[in-house]
């Protein structure tokens, strides 16, 4: 079985613990969500349910170190499509489609969404494209019948949900579905020798261009710190009548 | 004169500073309280490959390069706030790894290098006597070939992973009487016949790093478990110690940017007086000089690194690197606290134990008065 | 002006009234709008969404959509979509959502934003709002395109006054055999709780990783939930630790919620979580740590042993 995982390079998510503060490394990472997609084919290679496990992902030549990343985590062979635009989940997705039709694979397990765009589409969109059946916020998952069906469990607002879904098929991955490996020196050494396949959206034979225009980021308005309390007394007190909520 | 990294070193270190940050800093305020040595992190290490970095690929190492190992561990030092972890790892890489590589048989190496390169087997030496230390080849414990088989008897003090090791390096001489030239080096298992590793030794800092005395009672060695030539020891001792002296303290020049970055940190929130107190000059000039002590090490560090990838004679280098870190580390370490007044000295806040783990460094791998002397003679006087 | 069409969420026996907030961005939008349920055994909820001056309330009832299988519900929305011309698909933030409706946008060959908190129409164009970023930035952003599928998050937007005339309710006619079949459903778990939805709730309490465990989460916690009838949340990190079920985490990738009042019980504050809370009214914070970066958005911080406080903070109000 081949597995076919896409993953995105994203700014390090920031470890400074308020909103709005300053950045101060301009690293990058492989997404995380798609980090636990990584980790979830190796594992299903490691017991044998795989024979290969593919990475894919689109940008400018800049994201290869997260590449050999991902080829250091243990994936067998990696595709970089060039691709130097900021593109939306729909065109993502429109060029996956093309990558997916060459590649054939058994099942493309990705994360949910990506930590800077925070949209959560592109996978679903991916399924609508193919007509593929998917299986979303996958918090395990299991192969079944001879690997022509996968059992999901999902995280719901709801709580949990079991689905089985026929392959080939779509998963998306979330939080606590497993902890990936880190990267070991070994690894990367042995990274070093695995082939990075490179290719173009005209080889895929697709002409996409995003249908989604940023035309200004901002800071959300920083929310006024407030007072300290000394007691539950005065919390209570202060409860009741300032902020009149009790 | 080029300083930069290659793409290649560059996804070296920042894989170890990745690695190091989320997997190597549980418990360590508990640890060191307790005296507790992370078996856990040890393993981690040896899977992640940083106790086989200098190894060749032949023996199951990484063949890294001395710059990229020096760099490598002073990411180490820097995202791991562990430092008795980090010194449990360079005593083993330095005294069991290093002298094996340069000294070993073939069956030698192929017997325990794999072992030691990815932390399945640990290492340390044996040299340090009650009645030795500095004048490390005044040594008594003595080896007397009987058969097929040496003799060991002896007491050794100061045997850093004693309590934990598989292999000891440990120095003995053929002939007291003979001085330096009948020393030689051994290689101890664990469960030797009459070995025996005593009480664990209690210590001001490095508390997660387990230490011992170790007694050889009629200890037996097989002969082919001789390290390098009879009367060997001190030549190997010393070249192993000039490795140890240049590279021993490369996690401590991380571990002073890690205190560096804090001060920097608190001097801007800790705010007396209505400002921040890194807005008063007696506090600044205390981080500047920090500052300078981090770069000017990092410089002799990478120096010797690259010296050592080089050059054969790196004796100067060594000591004059290792007397420089030291000493700047503690500096740095006194001056941490003093930057963060009473927090300085409360354990939850992690600065006093640096103070703590720093002052061995200017005792261990020759004291710093050693390392005075070598200098001063090197110059000529 | 093509309609809008408006997807709104239930559980079998009523309307999720959070998804009715996408109402308030559709009439802010301007223009004509449906609203569709799919389901089976419908008739009850249907008739509950005469009142929001829809143009119609669309049902998509039949056995083969019993369960909200992402492949037949996409297939069935954007059949509706296309005979009835809407060019604006709409729907409110939720898992539900976010599983269908990107679906839906690829078949109908469309461009989707998630998570939209406002919109701005600037010389006859719309821009809209959303945030990226864990919620530390937002983006104004503009779509090119005959259609478009948006999701709301709904603390961004009122719930809609549900005083209009009644619309017409009607069926949508589909062929459930031509439907996908690539998706079943096995089982949900179901718990039922007297607790208020966390989404709904005026009043939340969360816990983090200080709670140290399962009983204690629930005991502490849900204590001061209880008396103050509110909801309970959790950050990823004590659902990580087995202390929460996921479906009470509160965050980036979890639920955004902005109650009258949330207290933060444990809580450090880090930015992910802090995504999923900055909308609330009054912020509340109880941790031990006088650094700990919640106290910079928390309206009301004390210092202290959460183990100490949170029972003396149950007693006065049991008193009161």
């Amino acid at each position: 079985m081949k597995i076919l995982v896409p993953f995105k390079s994203v700014p390090e998510p920031n470890d400074a613990t308020v909103a709005g503060a300053a950045v101060s490394t301009p690293k990058s990472v492989i997404n995380p969500f798609d980090e636990i997609a990584i980790e979830e084919a190796l594992r299903i290679r490691e017991r044998a349910e795989a024979t290969e496990v593919v990475g894919a992902t689109i940008g400018p030549p800049a994201i290869d170190e997260q590449i050999r990343s991902a080829l250091a985590m243990g994936v067998d062979r990696a595709i970089r499509i060039d691709d130097s635009r900021i593109l939306d989940p729909y065109a993502v997705a429109r060029i996956l489609r093309a990558l997916v039709e060459r590649e054939a694979p058994h099942v493309v397990i990705m994360g949910k969404q990506a930590v800077d765009d925070d949209s959560n589409q592109v996978g679903q969109m991916l399924a609508g494209l193919l007509s593929w059946p998917q299986a979303t916020f996958a918090s395990r998952i299991e192969f079944l019948n001879n690997k022509t069906r996968a059992r999901c469990t999902r995280e719901t607002d709801a709580g949990l949900e079991v689905v089985e879904v026929n392959l080939p098929a779509i998963i998306t991955t979330d939080l606590r579905l497993n902890e990936p490996r880190y990267v070991s020196l070994p690894g990367l050494m042995k990274a070093r020798r695995k082939p990075i396949d490179l290719l173009t959206c005209d080889e895929l034979g697709v002409n996409v261009h995003p249908l989604t225009t940023v035309l200004s980021v901002g800071s959300p308005p920083k929310r006024a710190g407030g007072t300290r309390v000394e007691s539950v007394e005065e919390l209570i007190k202060k409860l009741k009548q300032e902020a009149k909520v009790l | 004169m080029d300083f930069a990294w290659s793409n290649q070193q560059r996804e070296l270190l920042d894989a170890v500073g990745r690695f190091a940050k989320q997997q190597l800093n549980y418990d360590v305020i508990d640890n060191d309280r307790d005296g507790i040595f992370n078996r856990e992190a040890w393993k981690k290490c040896g899977d992640f490959g940083i106790q086989g970095l200098l190894v060749p690929t032949d023996y199951g190492g990484l063949g890294t390069d001395p710059l990229t190992t020096v760099a490598a561990l002073e990411r180490l030092g820097y995202a791991c706030k562990d430092n008795g972890l980090l010194f449990s790892i360079n005593a083993h890489m330095w005294t069991a790894i290093i002298p094996l590589i340069y000294n070993g048989s073939e069956e030698q190496k192929k017997k325990y290098l794999p072992g030691l390169s990815n932390g399945t087997l640990i290492g340390g030496n044996a040299m340090s006597e009650p009645n030795s230390g500095s004048d490390a080849f005044g040594l008594s414990t003595t080896a007397i070939k009987k058969g097929s088989k040496y003799i060991l008897n002896g007491s050794k003090i100061f045997v850093t992973n004693g309590p934990i090791a598989d292999l000891l390096v440990v120095f003995a001489t053929l002939d007291k009487t003979r001085g330096p030239s009948a020393i030689s080096a051994f290689l101890v298992e664990k469960d030797s016949p009459g070995i025996n590793v005593a009480r664990k030794l209690e210590k001001m800092g490095l508390r997660t790093s387990p230490m011992a005395e170790v007694f050889f009672e009629n200890c037996e060695v097989p002969e082919e478990n001789l390290l390098g030539k009879e009367g060997g020891g001190a030549f190997l001792f010393t070249r192993s110690m000039t490795w140890e002296r240049g590279c021993i303290l490369a996690s401590a020049v991380g571990s002073m940017q890690r205190l560096l970055e804090t001060c920097i940190r608190y001097a801007n929130e800790r705010k007396q007086g209505g400002q921040s107190i890194g807005k008063f000059q007696l506090v600044a000039s205390k981080i500047v000089d920090m500052k300078l002590r981090v770069e000017s090490s990092r410089h002799m560090l990478y120096h010797y690194g690259w010296l050592s990838g080089h050059r054969k004679g790196v004796y100067l280098e060594s000591a004059m690197t290792k007397l420089h870190i030291s000493d700047s580390w503690v500096k740095c370490c006194e001056d941490a606290i003093q930057i963060h007044g009473g927090y300085g000295y409360m354990t939850e806040y992690e600065v006093e134990r640096e103070l703590r783990d720093a002052i061995a460094s200017k005792l261990y791998s020759g004291t710093s008065e050693i390392q005075r002397n070598i200098v001063a003679s090197m110059l000529g006087l | 002006m093509a309609e809008s069409l408006i997807l709104i969420e239930h559980d079998r026996q009523q309307v999720k009234r959070t998804s009715l907030h996408a109402i308030t961005l559709a009439r802010q939008l301007g223009g004509e709008y449906g609203l569709l349920v799919l389901g089976h055994g419908l008739s009850g909820i249907a008739a509950s969404l005469a009142s929001y001056g829809a143009s119609a309330v669309i049902v998509a009832d039949d056995p083969a959509l019993t369960e909200p299988l992402a492949d037949r519900y996409a297939a069935v929305i954007a059949e509706v979509a296309r005979k009835r011309g809407a060019d604006t698909i709409l729907g409110t933030s939720s898992t539900f959502s976010k599983d269908i409706l990107p679906r839906v946008a690829a078949l109908l060959d469309a461009p989707m934003l998630t998570d939209l908190v406002g919109i701005e129409k600037i010389e006859g164009s719309i821009s809209y709002r959303r945030p990226i970023n864990a919620g530390s930035m937002f983006a104004m952003v503009r779509l090119e395109g005959g259609r478009r599928v948006l999701t709301a998050r709904a603390t961004a937007f009122d719930a809609p006054l549900g005083d209009a005339a009644p619309c017409p309710i009607t069926r949508f006619d589909f062929d459930p055999t031509s439907l996908p079949n690539g998706i079943q459903f096995i089982s949900r778990e179901e718990r039922k709780s007297d607790r208020p939805d966390l989404t709904e709730a005026r009043v939340v309490v969360s816990g983090g990783r200080p709670l140290k465990d399962k009983e204690t989460f629930e005991r502490v916690v849900g204590g001061l939930a209880d008396a103050l009838g509110g909801a309970i949340g959790a950050t990823r990190a004590a659902v990580d630790a087995g202390m929460a079920p996921n479906d009470y985490q509160i965050g980036q990738t979890g639920k955004v919620v902005a109650p009258e009042l949330y207290i933060a019980l444990g809580i450090s504050g880090a930015i992910q979580h802090l995504a999923g809370i900055k909308d609330s009214r009054i912020i509340v914070a109880i941790n031990k740590d006088p650094d700990a970066p919640i106290f910079q958005v928390a309206t009301y911080g004390l210092v202290g042993d959460l183990h100490q406080i949170v029972p003396k903070f149950v007693e006065s109000i049991r008193q009161a």
